[in-house]
Parts: structure tokens; sequence; C-alpha cells
């Protein structure tokens, strides 16, 4: 039902000024702090290999829900999100920029994982383990989900874009066939790649459920991260007509839902643990909670779920613009938490020592990113303007 | 003999009052959602406030229109929710720590961590069932006896016609100026309906 006073007037182009000036502000935040984190890297290796893998963990997984996003829109033809499907594609589109990124994890296996170190072959459950987990091996499977997320990010996006010129329904149908196979190559290659890069931290440790929650934390920083897109793009006046408050209170929704599963399933995980309460198991968790590290504990099961999950509940909430936009910030830092929380106690054994290296490698890699994400709203429209129900999506009600 | 059973009981449809209305209203049958919810509209400017429309489907925007609250449901939901966290919680202490303790594989006799499973399937047990049966309520079903089914096409309501009802019990109602604005809104087919 289009009711027609819904009828958009939006400008779908953002203006050359303002891009430049962003694309400006972001590249020079890039060079100063990829300058400092170089400095870093001649100053302390160790503790420089560390920030950056929290970095690029965070960003790969934030890039790994757009693309989950993006697929789920298209496996369930959604119409509600139509408007904010262009955004969620532009930060898809970042994933290849993984493929440069990944190369100081590589180079810092050594000062990462156990499993490198020559006392592996000795250790009775490493030395089993060290077909798997090697250098070369690590690198070609580093390739191998990198190459296929690009290869589906980029088909994704180009039918996407295809569509702003022909409106063809064709469109959506090939999209549609593409993220079939394509949610379940994420999830089997995101489970590889955090497996690699995050739970090999503890070679002796394993949870077939990490990679679930790797990418569920990702999807939920994926989710903030959108709402304040949206909202910083509807502060400087755009899409005010495109996004409403009926598109917000979805966004919010998901944003809710996603609280919930990121605790139903890090829950899991450790009730299991706790029930067991074996030796090999309980290690990932004693190392997580030793020394100060234990106050990340409180604030991750209310910081990360018992706030937002009843702030976020009533439907009034999620309507209002600034408190929803402030849980998009909000979340955006628990997701760092998280896996700061997940990474960090590896390096700093006796409690949280946080350097200035964890911020500056956060913004370093995340303003790569940013470029990436950003190089995609040039001249180009900000939603899908061919999408053939994108008529529904602007007069989208929820019931 | 049901039906005086029904009325003493009071049930829904059934209820016997020496005031009962003769009628239950007008009912205008319009041919397309935005005419309805212009309909809508227009009486509520006239200053109608007593209507019901019955559609095929939901109608985006007919909440809004008719001028309905917002349901208490997720209320409802909501309290019954925290009733069923609260049974899990008390139930699980008190048969484990309270009533007959017994310590297996060297567990606390209560703890938070394995009680999370029963307290989130209680919570959403009691949830579902306040959700089900307080929509029921909320929509008084099972109702026996409605007087929309005198109208001569209520059928349409469930294929493809969008109908308005303007009811008795509308402190403006007059059968005439009612049937005559109906007609005025563009209504295909305007009746009065007995009660």
């Amino acid at each position: 039902m289009a009711h027609k006073e819904h009828q958009a007037n939006d400008n779908y182009f953002l203006s050359p000024a303002t891009w430049t000036t962003v694309r400006n502000s972001l590249a020079f935040v890039a060079l100063a702090s990829w300058i400092a984190l170089a400095a870093g890297y001649a100053l302390d290796r160790q503790q420089f290999t560390f920030s950056y893998l929290v970095a690029f963990a965070y960003f790969v997984s934030l890039a790994l829900g757009a693309m989950f996003y993006v697929m789920i829109q298209h496996l369930t033809g959604s119409a509600w999100s139509v408007t904010v499907r262009r955004l969620m594609e532009n930060i898809m589109r970042t994933i290849p920029v993984s493929a440069l990124l990944v190369i100081p994890v590589i180079f810092g296996t050594h000062q990462l994982y156990e499993w490198t170190h020559a006392g592996a072959a000795n250790d009775p459950v490493l030395s089993k383990k060290l077909g798997y987990l090697n250098n070369e091996w690590f690198i070609i499977r580093a390739a191998i989900t990198i190459g296929l997320w690009s290869l589906f990010s980029w088909r994704l996006y180009s039918v996407s874009r295809s569509q702003d010129a022909n409106g063809s329904i064709e469109g959506t149908r090939t999209a549609e066939r593409w993220s079939a196979p394509g949610v379940v190559m994420l999830f089997v290659t995101a489970s590889l790649a955090s497996f690699d890069w995050v739970m090999s931290l503890d070679p002796h440790w394993w949870s077939t459920m990490f990679g679930v929650y790797f990418l569920t934390g990702g999807a939920l920083s994926f989710m903030a991260a959108l709402i304040a897109i949206c909202l910083a793009l509807r502060s400087a006046g755009y899409l005010k007509n495109s996004i409403r408050d009926e598109h917000y209170h979805d966004l919010g929704k998901w944003l809710f839902c996603l609280t919930v599963f990121w605790a139903y399933i890090a829950f899991s995980q450790y009730m299991l643990i706790w029930y067991g309460n074996l030796p090999e198991e309980t290690t990932w968790f004693h190392r997580r909670l030793a020394g100060s590290w234990s106050s990340m504990r409180p604030l991750l099961v209310f910081g990360h779920f018992f706030v937002p999950f009843f702030v976020l509940m009533p439907r009034a909430s999620k309507r209002n613009l600034k408190l929803l936009g402030f849980f998009a910030g909000w979340m955006i830092l628990m997701h760092y938490c998280d896996l700061y929380w997940q990474i960090m106690p590896i390096l700093h054994t006796k409690g949280i020592a946080v350097n200035w290296m964890d911020p500056v490698a956060w913004i370093a890699v995340g303003s790569v990113y940013g470029l990436v994400f950003w190089s995609g709203l040039k001249e180009k429209p900000l939603i899908p303007v061919g999408d053939p129900r994108l008529e529904q999506c602007l007069a989208f009600h929820n019931v | 003999m049901v039906t005086s059973l029904f009325a003493k009981l009071g049930l829904p449809g059934y209820e016997v009052n020496g005031k009962q209305p003769k009628h239950f209203g007008v009912i205008g049958d319009f041919d397309t959602p935005e005419d309805l919810l212009r309909a809508i509209r227009t009486a509520r400017a006239a200053g109608y406030t007593k209507m019901e429309a019955y559609s095929p489907f939901p109608v985006h925007g007919v909440d809004e229109a008719l001028g309905e609250p917002r349901s208490p449901l997720g209320k409802i939901v909501m309290v019954c929710g925290l009733t069923g966290l609260a049974l899990a919680v008390a139930l699980q202490w008190w048969t484990g720590a309270v009533d007959y303790k017994l310590v297996i594989a060297g567990k606390p006799l209560f703890a938070v961590e394995p009680s999370v499973p029963i307290m989130f399937e209680l919570s959403v047990l009691l949830a579902a069932f306040a959700a089900v049966l307080g929509m029921f309520h909320l929509n008084r079903l099972p109702t026996y006896y409605h007087s929309f089914f005198n109208y001569s096409r209520s059928a349409g309501a469930s294929n493809d016609r969008f109908l308005l009802a303007v009811e008795a019990a509308d402190p403006r109602f007059n059968a005439d100026q009612v049937k005559n604005f109906l007609d005025s809104c563009g209504s295909r087919h305007t009746e009065l309906v007995e009660a």
C-alpha cells in the first residue's frame, strides 16, 4: 500500500563538498594514526601486534556482520530495509581491504600464538594440532576466506549497483541466488577465521560455538554502526524522509535482538564450561578472570546485555532517536570491550593494562575501512534507487 | 436454553440489558483500503468516535485513524514473563537448596549458572501464554454472537471489501444522518444493522 503522502523528497547524493571534507579528515586521521602505529611497532612489537589484532578482528567482524545482513535482506525479500540496504552494502564492500590489513597479523603470528613457538612440538596436545595450526595453512586459510568474502561482497554490491540504472527485478533474483549459498559460506568461513585469529590464542582450548560468537558480536557492532551512520547522515540533512522513525524502530529491534542473541551465545558457551568443570575448558575463563580482568565480567554482563536489553525493550525507546543513537555508540564500544577481553589477557596475564596503541590501532584500522566505505558514497546514490521494493519501503509502517 | 445460559454467565455478546439498543449501528462498504482510511478520517473529523473497521487483511494506518490506543498486551506479557522468571528461581532454589539438599558433582546446592536455562524457559513460557491468552481476552474471544454478522454483506470483510461501522453507542449517532454521511464518503452499500 503506497500512500502517496509518504513519498520521499530526499537528496540521494552527498554534496561533493561534504564528501571531500569527510574524505580528507578520514585520510588525515588514517595517516596520523598509521604513523603513530609505526612508532608503536618500533617501540613494543608485542603490544603493537595484540592491539592490532583486536582492531582487525573488530572491523572484520563488523564488515562480516554487514554481509550477513545484506544476504538476509535478500533471502527474506525485506521491503522495510531497502532504504538502509545501500549503506549496509557499502559497509560490506569494505571486506576486500582485509586482505591488506591481515598482513600485520600474519607477520605477528609469533608474537600472538603459542602454536608458533618451538615448545609446541613437545606439547602432547599442541603437537597433534600443528598439522592444522601452522604459518603456511594460516596464510592459505586467510587467503581462501578473505577471497570468498571478497567475491560474494563484490557480486552482491555490483548487482545492487547495476539495479540503480536498470531497475530490473532480475537483479533482485540474482542477489537472492548468491545469498543462499552465501550465508552457508559465511558461517563456515567466519568460524574458520575466528578459530585462526582469535580462538587459537589459547591453542589448547576449543569451542565449536566460537564462530557464531564472533559473528554475532560483529553483527551487533555492525547494526550499531549502521544506526550511527544513518543518524549522522540525518543530522547532516540527508535521508530524513527515506529513513524515518518507522525504519529506526526496526533497526532498533535488530539492535535489541542482537544483544539477546549475543548473550545467548556467550552464556551458552560459559554455562557448558561451568557445568563440565574440566580443567582444559575452564582455563579459557580462568585466564580472562585473572586479576583486574575479572572487572570485565560485570561490564560485559550488564553493559553488553542487561542494560541495553531492558532499555531497548519498550517500543518508545526504539523510536527515540537520541536514546537509540546513544545505545548504538554504546554497543560499538561494548563489542570492542568484548574482543579486548577475549584477546588481551593472553598478553597481559595479570590484569588489564590499557596501552595507547589500543585506541590508536582501532582508529588506524577503522579509518582504512572507513575510507573504503566512504569511497562508495561518492557520486553514487545513498539508497538503492532502482530497487523494485523501494516504493513499498518508503510507505513502510510498523503494525 | 443455551442462549439463556450464556446470558446468565454474562458472556460477551449475550449481555442482558434492559436498555439494550435495537441497533448495532450503520455499516458502509468501501472498495479499497484508501477509501476506508479516507472515510475513517472524515468521520473522525465529523466527530464520530465509536467506530470499527473490518478488512480482509491488516490495513496500515487504520489504528491511528480510528484513534485506537496502544494495546496493553506488551505490559501483560512483561509482567507474566517476570513472574515466570521469579517462579523459576524459587522452584530451583527451594527444591535444590531447601527441601531436598543433595550435592551433585560437587556443585553448589543453588547457583545462577545452571538455573539460567530454566529461568529463560519459564519466562518465555509464561510470556507466551500471556501473549496468546491476553490477545484472546483483549479481542473478547471467543465471542459467540456479534451483531456485525447481521449486515447483509459482512462476508465481504473476509474477501475483498473494506467495511466501516459507526456504532449506535456513538453519542452523535443518528441512523439517517450516519447513512447519508457514509454514502457521501463513497460507501457502495450502507445499511442500518440490528443488534
